[in-house]
């Protein structure tokens, strides 16, 4: 990896500031470390040969939440995000990666068997309080500081995956003709299970058939960590096994893993051969909220009148370009009053696993979107991603809020809210 | 040089993780928005103004020069440490204090948004006048010490004219406040000085803003045009006929291109230009106004004028012209960004000019103006990668520069000097004027630590003053060949050879004013200052000798149907407007028009060495250099003698029509409250007493609120206004219309000048009950008040009233009583009895009074203008 190849990109920003409105880290810190305008300048700077590759580097490159709402503020459009994890990329090459990231990235997600021990074995310890058995195992010093506090991030851990309960293989469906592939993504898989739950069901009514995919991780944690060759590994992995399957459609109730699946291609920047593969691809892959969007589900009206309210995750909004669909679907549900939060499409500070590495920051983020979810007095909180269900969840409880955290899929279904 | 010690003891004071000295850090901090690039020593990021103070002594002991930051929006190399010293980001100053609305005052951090402080204030239906293009990002610290304009400016003024006071860390690390919600406090206009003095002069810890009610409706229309200069053609005429938008943007094809690419408004692409124009007000007669403007612009070729039907079209037009910078990014990596202002009628000569200099140079040229105030910010693309095009485009810059002041213009309409135009200031500013600019600067910077080596061009010889020199191109009218003037410097350099000191004076109207001076002075006249030395209707502006009466002035106004906005309290008819300049008076109206501060646009005056110094020029938007016109204006004849004055005018308003009513003073008093956050403009609310029971504090008042403008918005002003303040408990006395130069209060005020003291109180609106309170209590003084005459200026935050008698204890309690409600008080008038042995201005020494006596000494060493005649003598 070699930054210089995005000169023109880096120099395209004129330093005008406006990156700094909408950048959640910058809006907590008031540093220029912390911004587009500020990565891009010391990207600059190292090709210019200002700045030399060092630790100094690790906070600038990797406090960026990969939110892309810099380039939607961005007049000329520098893509800083992807810029960002190229930086990453040549980082990591040039002053070295944490061992952790290795196991995970290299041991963990390509295997979803060896992700749901690890997920098991995380579940056993939650009991006694992760900090403690992964002091024991020397995990601590490996993860680093923080981790201790993100330890109460996840309420509850399931000790089985989803895949455990539901095996992949076809299941027949209500629908016509329809043939869906269920791409589960890590997230539902090992914790958001009831949301995994609800969109099967839907699903099914609306699929001929439906195949709940062997997948492994679609690779978007590796790829923004600035792991590319581990990306590659993962993405490909998936192509070679979406291929074999004769399938109409493959839906996945993560907004992240969709948009990443979306461009798998630009993952491939090297090679032609895969790339193309990664193109004939991509128009199979659909977010759960298009899909739903597209295909309709009569919904079942809920009890009780109910105030919701929705959390664009970064990866639906400004990846995909999602942001009328959800808030369509939710407006038509009977006894549903949809009401707009502040910064709605401001990222949440989970960022995949941001909250893991970087807490504190994470926190003042999040901090400001429960300030934003208080105001409009909800209900229910709705999202369609999974990483941000986490987040949010935490949040609330944090706050104290009575609002619940929701997946769109348990809305539409009618699961939530849960009859009392 | 930062050593390891310095960076320790900053460490001590802000904590290590606010100290950034590593090579990251320092990259982080070498630039703005500019093209300007230098590497900081040390960056450090205080939490409060203690911090801030105990940082610039530590800095000072160690001889490291300080640069104060915010954001890093400046677009003039203003924020960017050029000496490798000491940088302080105020990020963390990012609190908003306190809104009130019906006082009309914010008070905020610098480190603030603009619009961070626009939306907390949408919340309570007020605004804040300034709006930079770049608001969602730059602090209200910078926009303070850019002294920013934006579109509103147009209607509203610059930033200066929204400043009401701060608290800043001078250059030795003391803490120091000046001004505060009550207007205009005794002595030189400190506040003034301050905004646009790119942080050379202190460093901004707290701001204290002027907001406005919300207009009641808004028309944003976008005409289009095949040809700039017909554009430029419908500005001149928009204003020549009297309309006042709030903003006039122009944008050309280039520009258009590249807005149209990164968020489509609907500027269609195939325009030679597009006109972003903006009517607000009442809802009634608005339609009317949008729709002259549209005839205006049809006649001068305009190709289509559309309306922005609903709030989500009109955002998506400013959208457009907010990110225009931003949009250019997209057509290359840089570009250099000019703000030279010209007179507006000038404007189509000075873009074609500068097309003619682009093209020369070999770069392509974008504009963006602020039409309305011949502010243009031509856009030069350029790639700084390649060799020699950082160079090339600074020369192109620089000619742009020559274009504007050749035309009569300035090279700084709003961006500042920084270190991008410093050398530029030659152009406009003769060697005398600019060492007296840094000579200010150093009154408040004898070390000069804070920001130094910018603004002002830089010496052959390091540290000393500049040779003397004329300006290389601009030619001011006036000046030293003006009628008197030969013969007043004259007089000013003989009273200087032989160590006596002068007096100046006009029509000697205010011989009573101030505190008396200490030794015997001769007095040099201004009466022979006669001339009009330059009157554009047109362009709205008109030079003239100090000697000239106001009524005079107000009559040759009236031929061009225009008039200076100002109905100044105990001015005679031969009063002139040098005093009006030298004293910065205003009346009730000023809460709608503003003070002479406000509109003067540029003064000469003989210094005391007897050398013709230039402020300011003709342009309504001017920030070259540090704002010597405020320091002049109000001043008080202390620190020279003001020869000639440039005055922004108005078109006179249809109509001047006054509501009145009566009943008791709270009623009167909850009344005003409720007016001044309302969307009705009044040009004046003053109460007066409607009965007159000697030696009782009247009970009953006489509440007169006044509108001027078009006849159907005050017509129906008025309507709503009586219906308020029917509401409030008052009767009805009737309407009626008052003549527009004398106004309603000539009267009043006579009566008030009559008592043998007359005392000026001020404090902010909320606090004027308290401020009343404190009057009547003071002991003795209820029965002193035989004369029982009282003007009550809502608007303003101030009391005007007559007493027979005062002593030295009344006096200081009354000034405590002022102090502690973060006011202040004044004598306008006192028997010299009592003027020999107190403080006019104040019945105890204030802080802020040392540093115009610093000021003064500087400017006036062997004190020859009326000496002892200041606030603290």
């Amino acid at each position: 990896m070699d930054i210089f190849k995005n000169y023109d990109a880096i120099a395209q920003c004129n330093k005008c500031g406006f990156c700094q409105v909408s950048c959640p880290i910058f809006r907590s810190t008031g540093h220029e470390s912390g911004v587009a305008r500020g990565r891009l300048a010391l990207m600059r700077g190292i090709i210019e040969d200002r700045i030399q590759w060092t630790k100094e580097l690790e906070d600038p490159l990797f406090n960026c939440l990969g939110c892309g709402a810099c380039t939607d503020a961005c007049l000329a459009d520098v893509p800083t995000a992807d810029l960002v994890i190229k930086g990453r990329a040549e980082y990591l090459e040039k002053v070295g990666r944490k061992p952790i990231h290795k196991l995970l990235f290299e041991q963990l997600l390509p295997y979803p068997k060896r992700l749901h021990m690890a997920a098991r074995a995380a579940a056993l310890g939650k009991n006694s309080g992760i900090s403690k058995v992964a002091k024991a195992l020397g995990l601590l010093r490996i993860l680093g500081r923080d981790f201790a506090k993100a330890e109460n991030i996840v309420e509850k851990l399931p000790t089985k995956p989803f895949r455990g309960t539901f095996t992949p293989g076809e299941y027949q469906g209500s629908g016509e003709s329809l043939r869906i592939g269920y791409f589960i993504g890590c997230g539902v898989d090992v914790i958001q299970q009831e949301a995994g739950q609800e969109s099967l069901k839907i699903l099914k009514k609306i699929g001929k058939t439906v195949t709940i995919l062997d997948n492994c991780c679609c690779g978007l944690p590796a790829w923004t960590y600035g792991d590319i060759d581990a990306a590659q590994k993962l993405a490909l992995k998936n192509l070679t096994a979406f291929s074999s399957q004769s399938l109409d459609v493959i839906v996945t109730d993560c907004s992240s893993c969709a948009s990443f699946l979306k461009k798998y291609s630009q993952v491939f920047e090297d090679d032609e051969n895969n790339q193309d593969i990664a193109k004939s691809q991509a128009p199979l892959f659909q977010d759960m909220v298009e899909f739903l969007f597209k295909n309709g589900y009569s919904t079942t009206p809920v009890k009780s009148p109910i105030v919701v309210t929705c959390h664009d995750p970064c990866h639906a909004v400004r990846g995909q370009g999602i942001s009328r669909e959800n808030r369509e679907i939710l407006k038509k549900i009977p006894g549903v009053e949809f009401r707009e939060m502040p910064e709605a499409d401001w990222c949440c500070g989970g960022a995949g696993s941001y909250a893991l590495t970087h807490y504190d920051l994470s926190m003042k983020v999040l901090d400001r979107k429960m300030k934003n979810v208080a105001s409009t007095k909800a209900d229910f909180l709705v999202t369609s991603c999974p990483a941000c269900m986490i987040q949010l969840s935490h949040g609330v409880r944090r706050a104290g809020l009575k609002t619940k955290v929701c997946h769109i899929s348990e809305i539409v279904t009618g699961a939530k809210p849960e009859k009392e | 040089m930062v050593t390891e010690n310095f960076i320790r003891e900053l460490e001590t004071i802000v904590g290590q993780s606010n100290v950034s000295v590593t090579s990251t850090g320092i990259e982080l901090y070498s630039y703005d928005a500019s093209l300007v690039k230098g590497n900081p020593g040390v960056v450090i990021f205080p939490a409060d103004t203690q911090e801030v103070s105990q940082a610039v002594k530590a800095a000072n002991k160690e001889g490291i020069d300080i640069v104060a930051r915010g954001f890093g929006t400046n677009l003039s190399g203003g924020t960017i440490s050029i000496t490798q010293g000491l940088v302080i980001c105020l990020s963390r100053f990012n609190q908003i204090l306190g809104i009130f609305p019906e006082s009309r005052y914010a008070v905020v951090q610098p480190g603030v948004t603009n619009m961070e402080v626009q939306q907390a204030l949408a919340a309570v239906g007020a605004f804040y006048a300034p709006d930079p293009a770049s608001q969602k990002v730059s602090t209200l610290g910078g926009n303070a010490g850019e002294n920013s304009g934006g579109p509103l400016c147009l209607k509203y003024g610059v930033t200066s004219n929204h400043i009401l006071g701060m608290e800043m860390v001078m250059a030795d690390g003391e803490v120091l406040r000046i001004g505060g919600p009550a207007l205009d406090p005794p002595g030189f206009d400190l506040r003034g000085l301050m905004v646009g003095s790119e942080g050379a002069f202190a460093i901004i810890t707290e701001l204290t803003l002027h907001t406005l009610p919300k207009t009641e409706s808004v028309i944003t229309m976008l005409a289009v045009y095949d040809d700039i200069q017909a554009a430029a053609q419908s500005v001149s005429k928009i204003i020549a006929a009297g309309i006042l938008p709030n903003t006039l943007e122009m944008m050309d094809a280039l520009v258009i291109e590249a807005v149209e690419a990164s968020i489509p408004c609907g500027y269609p692409r195939d325009a030679a230009a597009v006109l972003v124009i903006e009517v607000e007000g009442m809802e009634v007669g608005l339609k009317e106004q949008a729709g002259q403007i549209k005839e205006i612009c049809m006649a001068n070729q305009c190709r289509n004028v559309k309306i922005a039907k609903n709030e989500k079209e009109r955002d998506l037009l400013w959208q457009g012209r907010r990110g225009a910078f931003g949009a250019i990014a997209r057509l290359a990596p840089n570009y250099l960004v000019n703000d030279a202002t010209v007179s507006r009628s000038v404007l189509p000569k000075a873009l074609e000019q500068i097309k003619v200099v682009a093209d020369k140079h070999g770069f392509r040229v974008g504009n963006v103006s602020h039409a309305g105030d011949g502010n243009m910010h031509p856009l030069l693309l350029f790639d700084s990668r390649n060799p020699g095009e950082l160079d090339r485009v600074h020369k192109a810059g620089w000619d742009i520069m020559e274009v504007s002041v050749n035309l009569g213009g300035t090279i700084s309409g709003e961006h500042g000097i920084g270190q991008e135009k410093q050398e530029a200031m030659k152009m406009i500013f003769s060697g005398d004027d600019l060492n007296t600019q840094q000579t200010v600067k150093l009154a408040f910077d004898p070390e000069n630590v804070l920001n130094p080596n910018k603004v002002i061009p830089l010496s052959k010889s390091p540290g000393q003053p500049l040779e003397s020199f004329k300006p290389t191109i601009l030619k001011r009218l006036g000046g030293i060949s003006a009628k008197g003037v030969p013969e007043a410097i004259e007089t000013i350099r003989a009273a200087n050879d032989s160590g006596k000191s002068l007096i100046v004076v006009g029509a000697n109207t205010f011989a009573h004013y101030g505190n008396p001076c200490k030794k015997d002075v001769t007095s040099v006249s201004t009466l022979a200052m006669t001339e009009i030395i330059e009157y554009d209707a047109d362009n709205q502006f008109i030079t003239l000798g100090a000697g000239m009466s106001l009524a005079r002035l107000q009559e040759v106004l009236e031929e061009n149907n225009q008039w200076l906005t100002l109905r100044p309290p105990f001015f005679n008819r031969k009063a002139t407007i040098g005093s009006l300049a030298a004293m910065g008076t205003s009346g009730p109206e000023r809460m709608f028009y503003g003070a002479p501060r406000d509109f003067l646009l540029g003064l000469q005056y003989i210094d005391s060495q007897g050398r013709m110094i230039s402020t300011g020029g003709k342009v309504v938007k001017n920030v070259a250099g540090y704002d010597m016109t405020r320091l002049m204006t109000g001043s008080n004849g202390n620190l020279g003698m003001i020869t000639e004055a440039t005055w922004r005018l108005s078109t006179r308003p249809e109509l001047c029509r006054a509501i009145s009513m009566t009943g008791i003073l709270d009623d009167c008093f909850n009344a005003a409250l409720k007016l001044m956050n309302n969307n009705l403009f009044p040009a004046f609310m003053v109460a007066v007493p409607e009965n007159n029971v000697p030696d009782q504090f009247p009970e009953y008042w006489k509440m007169v609120v006044g509108f001027e403008g078009l006849s159907k918005v005050v017509e129906h002003q008025v309507e709503k206004c009586s219906l308020l303040l029917s509401k409030n408990k008052l009767k009805n006395l009737g309407t009626w219309n008052y003549p527009l130069i004398d106004g309603c209060f000539k009267d009043d005020f006579n009566k008030i000048a009559k008592a043998p003291y007359v005392l000026k109180t001020s404090a902010a609106l909320e606090k004027m009950p308290d401020l009343i309170k404190g009057i009547q209590e003071i002991p003795g003084i209820k029965a002193q008040t035989n004369q029982n005459a009282w003007l009550l200026d809502f608007g303003c935050g101030r009391i005007f009233n007559a007493l027979d008698l005062l002593d030295t204890e009344q006096w200081t309690s009354l000034s405590h009583r002022a102090y502690s409600l973060d006011g202040h008080v004044q004598l306008e008038k006192t028997p010299k009895s009592f003027r020999l042995e107190h403080d006019v201005f104040g019945g105890s020494l204030r802080p802020e009074w040392a540093v115009m006596h610093k000021i003064k000494n500087a400017l006036d060493p062997n004190s020859l203008f009326a000496p002892g005649r200041m606030p603290g003598r």
